[in-house]
């Protein structure tokens, strides 16, 4: 009994220091400054007045392929169309699965026909927790003020087949799309699913 | 050659065995799966396990109903014949897979996911195919997803026979899961962080909680287990995806051992336990209360009536059309009489309110007077008292008045009229109805009504029921009687949740009250029959102002006695809070509530602590708690004041400064630290 008491003491105040902030839908979006593939620094503030979609990806892991069957390029097309910056992030960090170098993720650009505004690379993680973006892919939509307005799974259903987008009800593009119209996007939060992020 | 000739058939035998009752092994990438059937001979009518049966490499895994932070549990989709079905997954109890930042749940090392499979007995085919399409991901570090058909055929005879070589791994299935538990926990999801608590779990020192929902806590955040006063209390972050939770799902505890332990968790119902009653459905309490209007047609003073008039409609058959019109109006006037008692009463409603005088069933006040009101109306039907007598005397005229608007007002009247025998039941609605919504009050009031004039609607529709309807006779009296009961036992159930509210001697004092009443009833009962004198009714309405009376003996709010012998707080009012903060002194107060577990468990864990216990006395803190379990109004406007509609609220006040409001998750250190700060500002 006393020793339950001082472990729960013990664990309480590891739990109090945890807590730590989380994003939240309705709040600023969390700050970055990160280096894309070609080493040019953006800064959430840069995009001040634009609509900015953060995809979290990794090449390898098998829900980004099955995204990456035409799913994503079609989004990244229609929603850069419509003066929408979209950041696809990689958060892997070296010598783990997903990393690339400035040609490799090129290659994959040019290769896959994915049109983001800019690959970022995030090696240390660091963007990735400020967003407590734990799968990839993971998405976010931030609107014209730099609120944080949809963060969540890309799709309603989790899975790795292809054949699953058809069904499923597309959560990010339907949160992008109320966002573009000045709407709150409902919902704001879903289940974010696919492989985890090799931090 | 002959032993060439018998291993061979010895292969084959064993290979079509092997393609019966197991579907050999799937080969994937890092992990193989096969799928195993208990039994190799089925018969019709039988249940049986199949068992999924996974072998990852080493450091690979698979994932739990709840996968945690990324992930996805394997699922199974059952290609069956007609009318055999399957169950759920029944899932093992789940290891945790820290990748930080992220926490997973699910699988290493061999995995057997047990599936029941239930034979219709009417199952006529001599084989059983079965089809499993099984998805999955195996994940080390990187994930793969893969699938697999796995099938099986088993021989459908006269007798099950078991396949020995699955009995091993069904058994071994069957360890690894959860042992089941019938107790169910509560939980709910206040202040950010989710919280648990549950009692009369075995005594084991449990370490580990999985919560089966997907999305509810942060999996990576520390979790937090607590034993105390008989209550395991668990709590954790809620998850940054965290949008709703379910009212109910499967909590895993794992003891030190590893030994898993299943329960149901449910949300907890934000009332007190007399609020029970509201869950049920409204169509059923509409129901009721139409039964119960039809059953007034049966009272001593409707029934004759009733009779007279199903007479009347058989004699003349010729006035059909004018006798439905009848019926319609008398119908419409029963209806809206009982609409404007309904009305009335609302009105009363919304003027006791008004003064403060609330009519939830929340308050012991009510709840004992509507203790004393059904008690009081089943004495009558008993026979003990008549109430009303005035009025049926004085109506029973106005019911022979003929003519088509009359019978409206003959519809208003029977309602009237009829009061002496309906008015326990209408009692018992108006007692329902005061602690209802407007809308819900009005509408069992129409149902009531729509009730009553049931029989007069359907005898001018349907002439031949008049046939149908018994004779008025002594029986009329022995079912008034025999409806007492109900209305006794109606007043038990009031008098538990008044214990429930107020104790045990509380309810002591009430149920002296309740004989006071029966007296009252006794001696105004037999007043009615002689009218001699004025000693009786004097005495029955002095007896009557005695069990009010005593119950203002009843404490107002409660408090439960075991807390209060060692308290070391007190209870929160405006007045006192002013009080104290007016002489200069250190004051917390913590507003809480029975059904509150965050309430639970931050009391628990930080506040009745020896440490915090200590501290309080050190700055010579007056620690004052307020109960919103009964949604008191002082209460509920001091919440507003720090901008809260509900609790838990700790704020903190510090002579000259300004009220500190503290985080609604208190841990341990919560309390000194913030008093060392105050009091060196």
């Amino acid at each position: 009994m006393k020793k339950m008491k001082l472990l729960a003491l013990a664990a309480a105040a590891v739990f109090a220091g945890s807590l730590a902030a989380a994003p939240q839908v309705g709040q600023p979006a969390p700050a970055f400054t990160v280096k894309d593939s070609a080493g040019q620094v953006h800064s959430l503030q840069d995009f001040a007045g634009k609509n900015v979609v953060l995809e979290w990806t990794n090449h390898d892991c098998p829900f980004v392929v099955k995204h990456y069957q035409g799913n994503m390029q079609q989004l990244q097309k229609d929603l850069t169309a419509q003066d929408v910056v979209w950041l696809s992030v990689i958060s892997s960090a070296p010598g783990k699965q997903g990393h690339v170098n400035q040609a490799k993720s090129d290659e994959l650009t040019s290769s896959r026909g994915a049109a983001p505004t800019a690959v970022i690379f995030d090696e240390d993680g660091v963007m990735g927790k400020a967003y407590d973006a734990r799968t990839t892919p993971h998405m976010y939509v931030i609107d014209k003020n730099g609120v944080l307005q949809y963060m969540g799974g890309i799709d309603s259903i989790p899975s790795a087949k292809v054949e699953d987008i058809q069904t499923a009800t597309p959560y990010f593009a339907n949160a992008a799309k109320a966002v573009l119209a000045g709407q709150a996007p409902d919902p704001a939060v879903s289940r974010p699913y696919g492989c985890s992020i090799k931090y | 050659m002959f032993r060439i000739f018998i291993s061979m058939l010895l292969c084959c035998c064993i290979s079509t065995a092997v393609w019966a009752h197991s579907s050999g092994w799937h080969e994937s990438k890092h992990i193989r799966a096969e799928l195993v059937s208990e039994y190799q001979q089925v018969m019709p009518g039988q249940k049986l396990l199949l068992a999924l049966h996974f072998i990852p490499d080493e450091h690979w895994h698979t994932y739990w109903q709840n996968p945690g932070d990324s992930g996805l549990p394997t699922s199974i989709s059952w290609q069956l014949p007609e009318g055999v079905s399957t169950g759920p997954i029944q899932w093992p109890t789940p290891q945790a897979f820290s990748i930080p930042p992220l926490m997973n749940y699910g699988f290493a090392g061999p995995t057997i996911l047990l599936t029941e499979l239930t034979i219709p007995l009417d199952y006529t085919d001599s084989s059983l195919p079965i089809k499993a399409k099984v998805d999955w991901l195996v994940c080390e570090e990187i994930c793969i997803p893969a699938d697999a058909e796995l099938q099986l055929e088993l021989t459908v005879g006269s007798a099950a026979v078991l396949f020995d070589s699955a009995t091993a791994l069904v058994a071994r299935g069957k360890s690894s899961q959860p042992l089941p538990l019938a107790v169910r926990g509560s939980f709910d999801t206040a202040g950010g962080s989710f919280s648990a608590a549950v009692s009369g779990l075995p005594d084991v020192d449990f370490q580990q909680f999985f919560v089966a929902a997907t999305e509810l806590v942060d999996h990576a955040a520390p979790q937090q287990l607590v034993f105390s006063e008989g209550e395991w209390l668990l709590r954790q972050n809620l998850n940054t995806y965290f949008t709703r939770a379910a009212d109910s799902f499967e909590l895993v505890l794992v003891s030190g051992n590893g030994q898993g332990y299943s329960l149901l968790l449910e949300a907890v119902a934000e009332s007190s336990p007399a609020a029970a009653a509201e869950s049920t459905s409204l169509w059923l309490v509409l129901l009721m209360a139409a039964a119960g209007g039809l059953i007034l047609n049966l009272m001593p003073c409707v029934f004759p009536v009733l009779s007279l008039k199903a007479l009347s409609i058989a004699a003349n058959s010729g006035q059909r059309a004018e006798q439905r019109r009848d019926a319609l109006w008398y119908t419409l006037g029963v209806v809206l009489s009982f609409v404007s008692l309904a009305l009335l009463l609302l009105a009363l409603r919304a003027a006791g309110s008004a003064v403060g005088w609330g009519f939830q069933l929340q308050s012991p006040w009510l709840v004992a007077l509507l203790a004393y009101l059904l008690f009081a109306l089943g004495l009558s039907l008993s026979g003990v008292v008549q109430f009303g007598l005035g009025l049926m005397s004085a109506g029973s005229e106005l019911t022979q008045s003929k003519g088509t608007k009359g019978s409206f007002f003959t519809g208003v009247l029977a309602v009237v009229v009829a009061s002496p025998c309906t008015a326990p039941f209408m009692g018992g609605a108006l007692g329902y109805a005061v602690t209802q919504p407007p809308l819900l009050a009005l509408l069992v009031f129409v149902a009531l009504g729509l009730g009553m004039a049931l029989p007069f609607l359907l005898l001018a529709y349907l002439p031949a029921l008049a046939r149908a309807l018994p004779k008025p006779g002594a029986w009329m009296d022995t079912l008034k009687q025999l409806l007492a009961f109900p209305l006794y036992l109606s007043a038990v159930w009031l008098v538990w949740v008044f214990g429930r509210q107020a104790g045990i001697d509380a309810v002591a004092v009430l149920l002296c009250g309740m004989v006071a009443i029966a007296a009252a009833c006794w001696l105004y009962g037999s007043w009615q029959f002689s009218r001699a004198g004025w000693s009786r009714p004097l005495l029955a309405a002095l007896l009557l102002l005695l069990s009010v009376g005593v119950l203002r003996l009843v404490p107002d709010s409660a408090t439960p006695a075991a807390a209060a012998a060692d308290a070391h707080w007190q209870a929160w009012s405006p007045g006192k809070l002013a009080q104290l903060r007016q002489s200069g002194k250190p004051v917390l107060v913590n507003m809480t509530a029975d059904w509150c577990i965050t309430c639970l468990v931050n009391e628990r864990v930080a506040l009745n602590t020896e440490s915090s216990k200590a501290a309080l006395a050190l700055y010579d803190v007056t620690y004052l708690k307020g109960d919103w379990t009964r949604r008191d109004a002082d209460i509920t406007a001091y919440l507003h004041q720090y901008q809260r509609d509900g609790v838990p609220l700790y704020v903190l006040y510090w002579p000259g400064q300004t009220p500190e409001v503290l985080p609604q998750i208190l841990t341990p250190d919560t309390l000194r630290q913030t008093l060392e700060r105050l009091s060196n500002q």
